[in-house]
C-alpha cells in the first residue's frame, strides 16, 4: 500500500525577480516500509520535493498524498497535524539545540504536541539509537555521529510512519555514515518508510531503491543494480 | 520540559545579551518605581505634616501673597500684621472651637536663618498636638524662655538649661524645652511666648497669622467666608496650602515624568532591537522546530515568553535595585523640587509594586509582539532552504 503518492507534482518560486521551476512535474509513489535514496545533481528539486512530502511546503500543482490522506489545499494548521503525527525530520546540521541533553533534545517535538514526556519512552529511543548512556549528555559533549542519532531519536519520538533525511551523513566520516545508515536500515527493517536525500553513491545503492532527480524531472526510478529487495 | 522552560534555556544561550537586555528594563523599572514611590510618599508626608498641624484654617493679612502665605507653617515672614482686635473677632465667631495668635520673625545668624514663632503659651497643646518636649514648655508668665526644635538643637548644640543671647540686644534667653523630632520643619524653629516675641523685636500688638480650629470641618468653606468679613483677614485653609505645595510641585513633576517615558522608550528599544537579533539569527532552527512539528503560533509564544522572562526578571530586579538605591534618588528629587516635606520621601507600597510588574508584563508584550509574529510567519522552507539546498 502506498503511504506517499504524489502525482504530478510542480513548484515554482521567486527568487526576485526570476521564477524558479524547482520541480517540474514529479509523480512518485511510494509504499509503506520502502527505503528510498533520492540523489541528484544540487538543485535538481531534491530539497523542494523533501520539504513537499514533510508538509513544510505545498506544491504549486499536483496533488500529495500522505498515508491516505490528501495534503495538497489543507490548512496550515492541518499541515502542522500531519508533521506533528505521521513525519520525522533528520537534517544535514542536526540543529540540536545546544542548552538542552541529549534526552531534552530527543523529547523537545512533544513540547509541541502538548504530551507529557514519557520518560521511558524517550528510555526506548535512546536505547534504540544507542545512546542510553549518553542521555544527559549536551550536545557540544557529542561527536557528530553520536550528535546525529540524538536527532533520529528527535525523529522517532512521536512515532512517525515516514522519516525524511536530508543528506543524514553528509557532515560524517565513513565510519560514522556507516552507522546512521545501518540505523537506518534497522528503522526501516522495523517498518519505517524512509526517504532519504544523499550526495554519497555508495550509500544510494544500499538503499532499497533510488530515485534519481534531474532538473525537476524524475530521471531514473529503479531499485540500485544488483541488490535485490 | 515544556514551552516556558524550554524558553529559559534559549536565553541561558546567550547570556550576556539576555543580562544587557534586562538591565534596560532594571533601569527603567526601577525609574518608574522609584518616581511612583516618591510622588506617593510625597502626598503622604505632606498631607502627614497638614493633619500634625492641629488646626485648619490660617487667617493672615490682606494682601499677603497666596504662595507667602502658604509658606506660613514653614517660616515664611511677610511685612503686614494683623492685630489683637482682629484675634477677638476671630475668636468671637461662630463656629470657631480655638484660635491662636502667631507671630513670625527671621533673623540672620552667622549667615543661617533662624525663624522665630511667637506663640501662646496656653495653646501650645491645642496648636501642635502631636509634640513631645524634653524638659518643658513655657508658662504665659515667664520672660526670656525658649523651647527649640531639635535638628535646630543638635545643630546649635542647644540643651534644657542652655543659654541663648538672642534678640537685636541680646537678651540672655534660657532653654526649658527641646522638642522631640517631629520630622517636620518644626524641628528647625524657634518657639518663645508671644508675648516675649512682641517685646524682643519690637511688634506690639502685631500677629503674623491666626490658626483657626473649627467646630465642625464640614463648614469650612461657610466659616472662612465669615471670617473674611473681617476687613483685614484673608483666609487659607491647610487643603489650600497642600494644593498649592502641590502645584508648585507639578512642573517638576511633569520633568521627571518625561525622564520615564524616556528612559522606558530607550528600554523598549533596546528589547525589541535584541529580540529580532536573537529570532534573526535563529530562523534556521525556527524551520527545524516547525519541521519537527512546531506551529507558528508555537513560535511566536516560545518568543513572547523569553520577552516576558527578560521583562518580568528585570521588572522585580528593577524595583529591588530602587528600593536599594531610593536614599540617592530621594535626595536628587529633594533638589529638583521646590518644597519637599520632611521625613522619608520614599514610600514602598504593595499597590505601586504591582504596577511596576504589571507594567513590566505589559512592556513585554509590547515588545515582544512584533517579533513573535515574525518569527511565527517564518515559513519553514524558506527558514531551512539555505541549509537545505
Amino acid at each position: 500500500m502506498s503511504v506517499i503518492e504524489a502525482t504530478e507534482i510542480t513548484k515554482v518560486y521567486k527568487r526576485g525577480r526570476e521564477e524558479v521551476h524547482a520541480i517540474r512535474g514529479v509523480s512518485l509513489s511510494i509504499d509503506s516500509s520502502e527505503f528510498v535514496a533520492i540523489v541528484g545533481p544540487s538543485g535538481a528539486g531534491k530539497t523542494a520535493l523533501m520539504n513537499i512530502i514533510g508538509c513544510l511546503d505545498t506544491p504549486t500543482n499536483g496533488t500529495l498524498t500522505i498515508d491516505g490522506i490528501r495534503v495538497t489545499g489543507r490548512t496550515e494548521r492541518e499541515l502542522v497535524r500531519m508533521r506533528r503525527g505521521t513525519i520525522g525530520f533528520v537534517f544535514q546540521q542536526f540543529f540540536l539545540i545546544p542548552t538542552l541533553t541529549a534526552r531534552e533534545n530527543i523529547g523537545l517535538p512533544l513540547i509541541f504536541n502538548r504530551r507529557k514526556a514519557d520518560d521511558w519512552k524517550i528510555d526506548d529511543i535512546l536505547d534504540q539509537v544507542g545512546l542510553s548512556d549518553r542521555a544527559s549528555h549536551y550536545p557540544h559533549e557529542l561527536s557528530g555521529g553520536e550528535m546525529q542519532r540524538v536527532a533520529i531519536g528527535r525523529a522517532l519520538v512521536t512515532r512517525p510512519k515516514i522519516l525524511l533525511a536530508d543528506e543524514p551523513t553528509g557532515n560524517l566520516d565513513t565510519g560514522n555514515s556507516d552507522l546512521i545508515f545501518h540505523l537506518l536500515q534497522g528503522l526501516n527493517r522495523e517498518g519505517l518508510t524512509i526517504l532519504m536525500v544523499t550526495h554519497n553513491p555508495g550509500l544510494a545503492r544500499r538503499a532499497g531503491r533510488v530515485v534519481s532527480l534531474k532538473d525537476g524531472l524524475i530521471e531514473h526510478d529503479m531499485p540500485p543494480p544488483g541488490c535485490p529487495i | 520540559m515544556n514551552l516556558l522552560s524550554f524558553a529559559v534555556k534559549n536565553l541561558k544561550r546567550r547570556k550576556s545579551r539576555t543580562l544587557l537586555t534586562m538591565a534596560g528594563v532594571v533601569i527603567a523599572v526601577a525609574v518608574l518605581f522609584s518616581l511612583l514611590s516618591i510622588s506617593s510618599g510625597y502626598e503622604q508626608q505632606l498631607t502627614r505634616e497638614m493633619d500634625s498641624l492641629g488646626f485648619h484654617l490660617l487667617a493672615v493679612p490682606k494682601g499677603c501673597p497666596y504662595e507667602a502665605a502658604s509658606l506660613i507653617i514653614h517660616g515664611g515672614v511677610f511685612p503686614k500684621y494683623l492685630s489683637g482686635e482682629d484675634l477677638a473677632r476671630v475668636k468671637a465667631m461662630e463656629g470657631v472651637d480655638f484660635a491662636s495668635p502667631l507671630l513670625l520673625h527671621q533673623i540672620v545668624k552667622n549667615s543661617t536663618p533662624h525663624i522665630i514663632y511667637g506663640i501662646d503659651p496656653n495653646d501650645i497643646t491645642g496648636l501642635k498636638p502631636s509634640w513631645k518636649v524634653s524638659g518643658r514648655y513655657f508658662e504665659s508668665w515667664e520672660t526670656r524662655v525658649m523651647v527649640v526644635g531639635k535638628i535646630l538643637a543638635e545643630r546649635e548644640d542647644l540643651g534644657v538649661g542652655s543659654v541663648l543671647p538672642f534678640g537685636p540686644d541680646q537678651e540672655s534667653f534660657t532653654i526649658v524645652g527641646v522638642l522631640e523630632r517631629t520630622g517636620g520643619e518644626d524641628d528647625n524653629f524657634h518657639f518663645i511666648p508671644l508675648s516675649e516675641a512682641q517685646r524682643v523685636f519690637g511688634k506690639e500688638n502685631r500677629i503674623t497669622a491666626i490658626a483657626v480650629r473649627v467646630h465642625d470641618i464640614r463648614r469650612i468653606a461657610e466659616i472662612s467666608r465669615d471670617l473674611e468679613t473681617i476687613p483685614d483677614v484673608q483666609v487659607i485653609t491647610m487643603a489650600q496650602v497642600a494644593g498649592t505645595i502641590m502645584n508648585l510641585v507639578g512642573s517638576a513633576r511633569t520633568l521627571l515624568y518625561t525622564v520615564i517615558v524616556i528612559a522606558i522608550c530607550i528600554s523598549g528599544g533596546g528589547i525589541i532591537n535584541s529580540l529580532l537579533m536573537s529570532v534573526n539569527e535563529r530562523t534556521r532552527e525556527f524551520g527545524m522546530l516547525k519541521a519537527i512539528g512546531a506551529s507558528g503560533l508555537d513560535i511566536g509564544f516560545l518568543v513572547l515568553y523569553e520577552t516576558l522572562i527578560i521583562t518580568t526578571l528585570g521588572g522585580i530586579l528593577g524595583i529591588v535595585v530602587a528600593v536599594i538605591v531610593s536614599g540617592f534618588i530621594e535626595g536628587f528629587v529633594r533638589n529638583a523640587i521646590p518644597y519637599a516635606p520632611s521625613g522619608s520621601l520614599f514610600s514602598f507600597e504593595p499597590a505601586l509594586v504591582l504596577i511596576a510588574l504589571v507594567f513590566s508584563i505589559v512592556l513585554g508584550l509590547i515588545c515582544g509582539i512584533y517579533p513573535a509574529i515574525r518569527s511565527g510567519r517564518l515559513s519553514p522552507m524558506e527558514t531551512i532552504r539555505e541549509g537545505f539546498l
